[in-house]
């Protein structure tokens, strides 16, 4: 069998069973290529406004702070919505601490956390629609190590989801139905649908067969371009495509 | 005679559909090859070489001696500049307030920061030889300091990063860089030969090449990847008609 033929039937055959894999390859590339990674991230979701915090509010000072709690590590002093606030990590969880007074305000509530979502999202005429405190068991969209959180939902474009730390009354996560389809793209991607690893053995295979399905593709191309191989491999491609090209002229 | 193709009633001729993959062979198959050459790559790599951290050590934090700690309005007055949030740090073992000016949303974008002795209430500036003990306390390898300089974004080995920086290279084995925030002192990353390879790959998978468009920039949004990922899903949707309509034609026998 000469090269050409032989290319042909390996193209055929093996595109038979990789052909599906490169066309989801060629789908979710060209999506993950496409859609710009800082609005997947919904970073444009978030407001930029940043708050300046004036000392002077601080009547609790961090040495008080750091006799009241000495286990406290990672201190911070900012901004919760118009308070002054110390955060800081306390053993294995965060906790936020009034600068004001040293009042304890952590875990934050429902209202809270609605109030921070808003204050954090970048259209202020949005209007906020399900809220849900997530304990355990985060969505495929959370890292559990962000929990606890308050997930408070948008009635905007896309779904958009702000994840509240409780504990540390900050936005931790922001997600909307772009970023969602992009995480599913990226699975298909790598052909992995537990951890998201690009190292699994199915991905090895199919990525090799397809390397060299392409290769006899490559052949195949080479003898279409090269017209003097192209007469000689006439005779084959009449015999090869009968009843197939009619059609082509 | 002339026989109809069954796709003929849709809106686009089979005979198109072959013409069209053929042409497009020539004009993908290129970037094709290399992806799936640099896919076969990330996924046979040695995934913790490619992260660069070889010669990466996580510094132990200190006892702050709390009572010795200056007040923030003191260890503030001097600061003319709008302060949204002050943390309380540690370089090279003694603590600091960290004064954020500006900070966006993830540590390398754009950010402005401040350093003040929290004992002292001193402005702490990183220099040149602040940059070496901090990159040389995060560095566990045996190579000795052979350079150090300030650079400004694009940075090669850490792209994504907006920020200037300090650069300090180690004469080992592997180039390790080591990279320090010039305004906050913070660990940026370690860099070295293992992950620049695999930076290559990447490159190269992304289209991130450097003699194009506005050269590289660390991601995969560039203007040549998109159009040659709509190119290649036209190949590749025409290449699927094609193995449809084999099938639909019985051409898939064994021995043939």
């Amino acid at each position: 069998m000469s090269l050409h033929r032989k290319s042909r039937k390996y193209h055929k055959w093996l595109m038979l069973f990789v052909g599906v894999q490169l066309l989801i390859w060629s789908i979710t590339g060209a999506y993950m290529v496409v859609m710009d990674i800082h609005y997947i991230h919904g970073d444009s979701l978030v407001s930029t406004k940043q708050k300046a915090i004036a000392v002077g509010d601080v009547k609790y000072s961090l040495r008080q702070l750091l006799a009241d709690h000495n286990e406290a590590v990672n201190v911070k002093l900012g901004m919760l919505l118009n308070q002054t606030v110390y955060r800081f990590n306390e053993g294995d969880h965060k906790v936020i601490v009034s600068a004001f007074d040293g009042r304890q305000l952590s875990p934050i509530d429902k209202t809270l956390a609605i109030s921070i979502a808003q204050d954090k999202y970048a259209n202020t005429n949005a209007l906020v629609g399900h809220v849900q405190l997530i304990t355990t068991n985060p969505p495929r969209e959370l890292s559990g190590r962000y929990l606890p959180a308050w997930r408070v939902d948008f009635d905007d474009f896309a779904s958009p989801s702000f994840y509240i730390s409780a504990n540390s009354g900050q936005l931790v996560t922001k997600r909307h139905s772009y970023w969602r389809i992009f995480d599913w793209m990226f699975a298909f991607h790598v052909m992995d649908y537990v951890d998201e690893a690009a190292g699994n053995k199915l991905l090895l295979v199919f990525t090799a067969l397809a390397f060299i399905a392409s290769i006899f593709g490559l052949v195949l191309t080479y003898f279409r371009l090269m017209p003097q191989q192209n007469k000689k491999n006439d005779y084959f491609d009449k015999k090869l495509n009968k009843g197939f090209t009619n059609e082509e002229t | 005679m002339k026989k109809r193709s069954p796709l003929k009633s849709s809106f686009i001729k089979l005979s198109t559909v072959k013409k069209l993959h053929k042409w497009l062979s020539i004009l993908v198959f290129i970037q094709l090859l290399i992806w799936l050459g640099t896919g076969l790559f990330f996924n046979l790599m040695d995934h913790d070489k490619a992260r660069g951290n070889q010669n990466k050590k996580i510094s132990t934090l200190q006892k702050v001696e709390h009572t010795r700690l200056m007040n923030l309005d003191i260890a503030l007055k001097n600061i003319n500049k709008p302060v949204t949030e002050v943390a309380l740090i540690q370089r090279l073992g003694k603590p600091y307030y960290l004064l954020t000016h500006e900070k966006g949303l993830y540590s390398h974008f754009k950010s402005d920061f401040s350093l003040i002795d929290a004992y002292a209430g001193d402005t702490f500036i990183i220099d040149d030889g602040i940059a070496s003990e901090l990159a040389q306390a995060s560095y566990k390898g045996n190579g000795e300091i052979s350079g150090v300089a300030k650079v400004k974004p694009p940075i090669k080995d850490v792209l994504k990063e907006r920020n200037t920086a300090w650069q300090v290279n180690f004469s080992d084995e592997l180039n390790t860089s080591v990279y320090i925030d010039a305004s906050s002192g913070r660990l940026i990353g370690h860099s070295n030969d293992d992950k620049r390879f695999v930076d290559l790959f990447f490159m190269l998978h992304f289209m991130d090449y450097p003699f194009l468009g506005q050269g590289s920039v660390g991601g995969f949004n560039n203007g040549q990847i998109i159009f040659f990922a709509l190119l290649t899903l036209v190949f590749c949707l025409t290449g699927f008609i094609w193995v449809i309509e084999l099938l639909r034609k019985g051409r898939y026998r064994l021995g043939s």
